[in-house]
């Protein structure tokens, strides 16, 4: 099998190919699993580890904040639920266990960690709130971490955002890891007329909101780094594919101006946030190309000739892109890596000649050592969510799905995430697979969506008021 | 012929007959001729035939009207007649060059017209890879097209990918259905040619 693989400096491009050749020879049972890729394992990035039990102590709002307290702390809870890091335990009931903290009762009960808070008005005349979070280590019988968050008023449309960033700070004293409680999801969906819009949902499920409502074609939405833009490919007006970004605050749009004819498709931002990358197909030409928004010039074309390259995501640092291709000739597209300027092109995905698999929509993780995308996997023609990892040492390739119909991963921002369109008996939805522990959550059911892309954490970028304060 | 070129006689034969019609003169005062009462008969058997023979060409004229815009839309649904494709393929088959071969002759007939060719994909395959399915499709087509003669300026394509289907449904006869290029006419005027239309 010839392999295209220069190793380019500086960083650790793996090939998964070799580890198809020793498995091709040593593992016909494997290739003969009826629905899995030969030499690929079925299951999980990491070995399973002990999730610690969380317990939650019922907030304290006082007399004018209690309802809203209970609201902030299930919004927690659910929060640190979805993070697949603990065992959140059950409320109990203040009576039960006493206004005060009581390490031994609470390790009686099996906590390894116990959150408390207290909500109180603002002082001034925002409306807003301050969450008081102490985080206690039952086990050392310790308080571990302590902070203080604001919040805007509950009428406030980024009031659940603001909540989702202490659910993150706590991720982030537990672990010393990045969360994805504050970040929203972006999708196109289909409607009764064959149109698609796009809308956004919060990683918690809430906040289905439309974002376009130009009736017609809109789909691929792409997060800017900062997470205050989208970009997305639409047919409105001309009635051809182009390329527009949208400012999510302040509604502004503008078009990436089309200087040949062709379909512009599938953007995604270069992490330095001033280009953006896109693939034309049709035309004279097609391809990747390349646009720098900043200076508003320039189409310059990475790779693609007389085959499609199309999907592209770049490495973190911005240094590689993955993509797919049918460049190897067989109508069987496979994911492909190279230098984000253009060049010579590395195989990803799983090649065994004269049985190609179908590889498409790669997104390269936030961590920079994974790519997910999906594969066909069987002969029914049904997609699967496949993880490789990309770098040097323990090569691996994964399934992480098995069940019905799935494509279009995107990483969260926690890069152990991803949101992928899942297709099961009931119907088509957005669904969350944790690629550590392989648990699947339902985060929208019963819409025709295409291809979500999960959005950076949108800390940063939310307004005044809502970041975090510690003490 | 074009169809310009008919309609030029026919209008002219219309503003002749017109004249004969309208300004008739009046018949010189004559003792020993006809009575006045067959004066006026023969006037107006004279007017009644000059009426039906202007009835007769309108309906001529609409008849030759009716034929040629028959000929013009049968010409037009010709032009967009959609071909078909096999699955995860964008190359053309033995039934859909039959159906772009009967586009030539017209499109050579009305050089004014442009085509949008717009591809199409049955929903397997990937939501973005099938965008670029139905361009290679609408190109494939494209370029068949260009062989003939058809300069490629007059032909666009643009690619919807899995998003219009034709048919709602999963199985194989929908999806061979939805796997399609479509023609759309975005411009110029369909001229029937004298070879391609009916004999007059």
């Amino acid at each position: 099998m010839k392999l295209l693989l220069s190793k380019p400096k500086g960083i650790k491009v793996l090939l998964i190919i070799t580890m198809y050749g020793c498995f091709q020879g040593t593992s016909s049972v494997i290739a003969q699993t009826q629905d899995s890729i030969p030499g690929v394992t079925l299951g999980l990035l990491y070995e399973s580890e002990f999730y610690p039990a969380l317990a939650v102590h019922s907030f304290s709002g006082g007399t004018e904040a209690s309802g809203l307290a209970r609201e902030i702390e299930t919004i927690i809870a659910n929060d640190l639920r979805y993070s697949d890091r603990f065992e959140v335990m059950d409320s109990i009931p203040r009576g039960l266990v006493g206004d005060g903290i009581d390490y031994e009762l609470w390790d009686q009960l099996g906590a390894v960690w116990l959150l408390s808070g207290s909500v109180q008005r603002q002082t001034d005349a925002s409306g807003g709130f301050i969450l008081n979070l102490e985080l206690h280590d039952i086990v050392y019988g310790a308080i571990h971490e302590q902070g203080r968050f604001l919040l805007p008023s509950a009428e406030d449309a980024d009031f659940r955002m603001a909540v989702h960033v202490a659910s993150d700070q706590l991720i982030q004293w537990i672990y010393g890891e990045l969360g994805m409680a504050t970040s929203r999801i972006a999708f196109s969906r289909r409607s009764e007329d064959g149109n698609q819009e796009l809308y956004t949902i919060d990683s918690d499920g809430e906040n289905f909101r439309q974002i376009t409502s130009y009736g017609d074609l809109t789909m691929s939405p792409t997060w800017s780094p900062n997470g205050e833009k989208i970009a997305y490919t639409s047919r409105k007006g001309t009635g051809l594919p182009r390329i527009y970004e949208l400012d999510m605050a302040t509604r502004e749009e503008r078009v990436l101006p089309s200087e040949r004819n062709g379909d512009y498709i599938t953007p995604v931002y270069n992490p330095n946030g001033r280009e953006i990358a896109f693939s034309v197909t049709g035309g004279n030409r097609s391809g990747i190309f390349r646009y720098n928004w900043l200076r508003n010039c320039c189409l310059v074309h990475v790779s693609g000739g007389r085959w499609d390259d199309l999907s592209p995501t770049y490495s973190p640092d911005g240094k590689f892109m993955a993509f797919n291709s049918n460049r190897l000739g067989t109508p069987y597209p496979q994911i492909f890596v190279m230098p984000a300027i253009g060049g010579e092109a590395d195989l990803v995905s799983p090649y065994i000649h004269g049985r190609e698999g179908y590889y498409t929509s790669p997104d390269w993780a936030p961590s920079g050592d994974y790519l997910a995308f999906h594969g066909r996997v069987s002969r029914r023609g049904r997609y699967q969510i496949l993880v490789a990892q990309i770098s040097e040492s323990g090569q691996r390739l994964r399934q992480l799905t098995r069940e019905g119909n799935n494509e279009d991963p995107s990483w969260a921002p926690d890069a152990r995430h991803l949101v992928f369109v899942g297709t099961r008996d009931w119907g088509t939805g957005l669904m969350v697979v944790d690629t550590a522990s392989g648990k699947i959550r339902m985060l929208l059911r019963g819409f025709d969506v295409r291809v979500p892309e999960w959005s950076p954490s949108l800390r940063e970028s939310l307004g005044v008021g809502s970041l975090p304060a510690r003490q | 012929m074009r169809i310009k070129d008919l309609a030029f006689p026919a209008i002219v034969m219309t503003l002749v007959l017109g004249a004969c019609g309208g300004s008739e003169p009046p018949p010189p005062p004559a003792p020993t001729g006809p009575t006045q009462a067959e004066t006026d008969a023969a006037r107006a058997d004279s007017i009644a035939r000059v009426q039906a023979e202007e009835a007769r060409q309108m309906e001529a004229e609409r008849r030759e009207e009716e034929r040629l815009s028959a000929a013009r839309d049968e010409a037009r649904s010709t032009l967009e007649d959609m071909v078909h494709f096999d699955y995860d393929e964008s190359a053309i088959t033995a039934e859909a060059e039959q159906i772009l071969r009967r586009k030539i002759p017209i499109l050579r007939s009305s050089p004014t017209v442009r085509l949008r060719l717009e591809g199409h994909a049955d929903e397997r395959g990937s939501t973005e890879y099938n965008l670029a399915l139905g361009s290679r499709r609408a190109e494939s087509i494209s370029e068949f097209l260009s062989g003939f003669g058809i300069a490629a300026d007059r032909l666009m394509t643009t690619s919807f990918g899995e998003e219009r289907p034709l048919v709602n449904s999963t199985d194989e006869t929908s999806w061979a259905q939805n796997r399609r290029v479509e023609f759309s006419i975005t411009g110029g005027e369909v001229v029937v040619s004298e070879e391609d239309g009916s004999q007059q």
